[in-house]
């Protein structure tokens, strides 16, 4: 696509876009959605729906948007009354076959059938007495469920299997008024992004198993996030109701993963409402962990480093913040530090095959680039003669306590307590990233944040803060409040993130310096 | 020190009660000619001159379809559009795959009347009735569950008279 400007006035608004644009990607510049069902910025054009109805100047009909390029002094209507029939007249089309399901539909709320039809005023077909019907429901895969009966043909599933996954298992079966969308007799719909026809059919005919009858979207709230599968750092959706985690989402970034996510990144989150948390501060006292205030606590690990030297051995989970990494090795920056990250890999990509840059990628952490720009890395194998030996949210699995026995002073920060963790001395409570602000590296060198969906159960609070408050307690430093300081302050420090602030990162994310190379200090 | 007052004399008929006494009485003895209009509640709940108007908002009722199953859908518009957020629910989904209400309850207590539950329902399961006997020995038991309110028998309400819809 050539950088050269094309001027349009779509319902009498100015815009310039690239020449090569289409009209419907143009008035989303001028500020206007021009309604639209088979059209996906993400998928390649069908022109099947005829919703996308426009009146360009000149043209002896109207023309559907999403296929039609701009040209220099283009005249373009989309709420004018002719317009405006064309849209009633498809709404009336689709509304002969689609039921009225709306009551017990999973897309109720977020669908588009329901909004342009109510924005159309469109409720009613003249034609309803032969609508078309199938059986009520049907398996294409171990998450996918179709209702067929609520398909607008739109085609946008078809198209995402042909053309992302590379897998075309559906088609649009028959033809006319029999057509309907038909699945491979022999394959079924498992591949492992095929999640995503969920989220990209506009109605509530691709639901999630998974999802179902869980929860009505109007009672959700969204928050922005990024997924911890793996170290492709995926933009995501938190969709949280009444403090529990009920599914994440795909959220748009054209540069880490377009409009996508897998169906192991997507069905990842049942860890984040676990129960088993560690809920108030535990402090070693006669043998046992005894339940603290963090005043208390924080000054138990103060002492604990203030009566220290020589060796301090740090292992964190591969899904800490840069923030927690970034603090906890200020914390240990009077004593030798190895400082080690927590890897899991599993052998083979999964990649979104019709799209460049995107897969399910072999590290199976979200923040490995962020550990080791920070100067961790991952070669822990057990801990002897340290003074102090710290673990920053590790499940411990895997992990034997016999390689955790070798220090004198064990602490333990996280949010489940593991059983080779209970002789710890003491206990401090984090929070999931679901319960924090704070940024990942992707394997890009992107540094994106995440913010907070939930509260935190009990006293739990964001390690880095933690750690600011014992630097604080030393005299070291001054307190934390917010991720946005802890950012900042990491990024005046640390090379790699020299010249970046929390609040300029933005949705999308920033890239690392190119020339950065580990810790300069 | 004294204080002088002053005695008005007034003629015998015009501080006589016996007058107003036997008018009084008239009057009362009079009543008894006339008809009875006090309704003996709660031996009667209705008399030929007044009734529970029909657009009455009282206690809920659940409609029923022909199984005996709740018509509600568990589609969640009426906890939604509760101002007294006295609607739970928990929606499930039954052997052949039908979404119903795994848990319904309306806590009376905290109920306004509002009828807005009924305006909402688009299966038109749930209702408010015509119906205000409700005393309870313990408060819980104001809190209806779903069996208890598809149980209820009286008559529901209606909202709005139909062939005057918008109250004019
Ligand atoms: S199932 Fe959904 S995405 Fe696929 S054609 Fe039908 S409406 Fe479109
Ligand atoms: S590819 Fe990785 S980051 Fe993206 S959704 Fe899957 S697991 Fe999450
Ligand atoms: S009548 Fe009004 S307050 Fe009572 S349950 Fe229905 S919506 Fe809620
Ligand atoms: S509005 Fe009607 S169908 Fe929906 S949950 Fe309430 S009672 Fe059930
Ligand atoms: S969106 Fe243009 S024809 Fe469907």
């Amino acid at each position: 696509m050539s950088e050269e400007l094309v001027k349009l006035t779509i319902e009498g608004v100015e815009v310039s876009v690239p020449r090569g644009t289409t009209v419907i990607e143009a008035a989303k510049e001028a500020g206007i959605n021009i309604p639209h069902y088979c059209y996906h910025k993400g998928l390649p054009i069908a022109g099947v729906c005829r919703m996308c109805l426009v009146q360009i100047e000149g043209a002896p009909k109207l023309q559907i948007s999403c296929a039609t390029e701009v040209a220099e002094g283009q005249v373009v209507r989309v709420f004018g009354e002719e317009e405006s029939k064309a849209r009633s007249s498809v709404l009336e089309f689709l509304l002969i076959n689609h039921p009225l399901d709306c009551p017990i539909c999973d897309q109720s709320g977020e669908c588009e059938l329901q909004d342009f039809t109510f924005d159309e005023r469109q409720g009613q077909s003249r034609y309803n007495d032969f609508p078309k019907r199938y059986d009520p429901a049907e398996q294409f895969g171990d998450d996918v469920m179709f209702v067929a009966n609520r398909c607008i043909l739109c085609t946008r599933c078809v198209r995402f299997m042909d053309h992302a996954a590379e897998e075309p298992v559906l088609n649009v079966s028959e033809r006319g008024d029999r057509a309907f969308i038909g699945m491979h007799p022999d394959a079924e719909l498992n591949h492992p992004w095929a999640g995503n026809v969920v989220d990209l059919c506009p109605v509530g005919s691709l639901i999630s198993k998974d999802f179902l009858h869980k929860a009505r979207v109007w009672e959700l709230d969204h928050t922005d996030s990024i997924c911890t599968g793996c170290s492709q750092g995926c933009n995501i959706h938190i969709d949280t109701r009444e403090e529990l985690v009920v599914r994440l989402r795909p959220r748009a970034n054209e540069d880490v993963n377009k409009f996508f996510m897998c169906d192991e990144g997507r069905s990842n989150y049942r860890w984040l409402n676990s129960g088993d948390r560690i809920e108030a501060p535990l402090v070693a006292e006669g043998g046992s962990l005894v339940a603290s205030g963090w005043d208390h606590a924080l000054a138990r690990v103060a002492q604990i480093v203030k009566g220290s030297t020589g060796d301090a051995v740090v292992l964190a989970s591969g899904k800490s913040s840069n923030e927690s990494l970034f603090f906890l090795r200020e914390l240990f920056g009077e004593f030798d530090l190895k400082a080690h990250f927590r890897n899991f890999t599993v052998d083979g990509e999964l990649p979104l095959s019709g799209v460049e840059g995107l897969a399910l990628r072999e590290e199976r952490i979200p923040n490995g680039t962020g550990a080791r720009q920070l100067g961790y890395d991952d070669s822990f194998n057990g801990v002897s003669n340290a003074s102090i030996f710290l673990i920053l949210g590790d499940d411990l699995e895997g992990i034997t306590p016999e390689m955790l026995s070798g220090a004198k002073n064990f602490i333990y920060v996280g949010t489940t307590l593991p059983e080779a963790a209970r002789n710890a001395d003491v206990v401090l409570p984090a929070t999931t990233v679901a319960e924090e602000d704070g940024t990942y590296v992707n394997r890009d060198n992107r540094v994106q944040r995440f913010s907070q969906a939930r509260t935190a159960p009990g006293m739990g609070r964001p390690a880095w803060w933690a750690f600011a408050e014992v630097l604080k307690e030393l005299g070291r430093g001054d307190a934390v409040d917010t991720a946005a300081e802890a950012f900042d302050a990491m990024a005046s420090n640390v090379g790699a993130f020299n010249g970046m602030s929390y609040s300029t990162l933005g949705k999308n994310g920033q890239k690392l310096a190119e020339s950065s190379a580990g810790v300069s200090k | 020190m004294a204080i002088s007052v002053k005695v008005m004399q007034r003629k015998n008929q015009e501080i006589s009660y016996l007058r107003a006494a036997l008018k009084g009485m008239a009057l009362t003895f009079s009543h008894l000619k006339r008809p009875s209009v006090t309704m003996q509640y709660p031996e009667e709940t209705k008399t030929e001159d007044w009734k529970l108007p029909e657009r009455w908002r009282g206690t809920h009722r659940m409609l029923t379809d022909e199984q005996g199953r709740a018509k509600c859908v568990a589609c969640g518009l009426c906890p939604q559009i509760c101002p007294a957020n006295c609607i739970k629910l928990v929606p499930g989904e039954d052997e052949e795959g039908h979404r119903y209400p795994l848990v319904y309850e309306i806590d009376e207590f905290r109920c306004v009347f509002c009828g807005y539950c009924q305006e909402v329902c688009p299966e038109e399961a749930i209702h408010v009735g015509q119906h205000y006997e409700n005393a309870e020995y313990s408060r819980d038991r104001f809190v209806y569950d779903l069996e208890r309110l598809c149980a209820q028998t009286h008559p529901v309400s209606t909202l709005w008279d139909p062939s005057d819809a918008r109250g004019e």
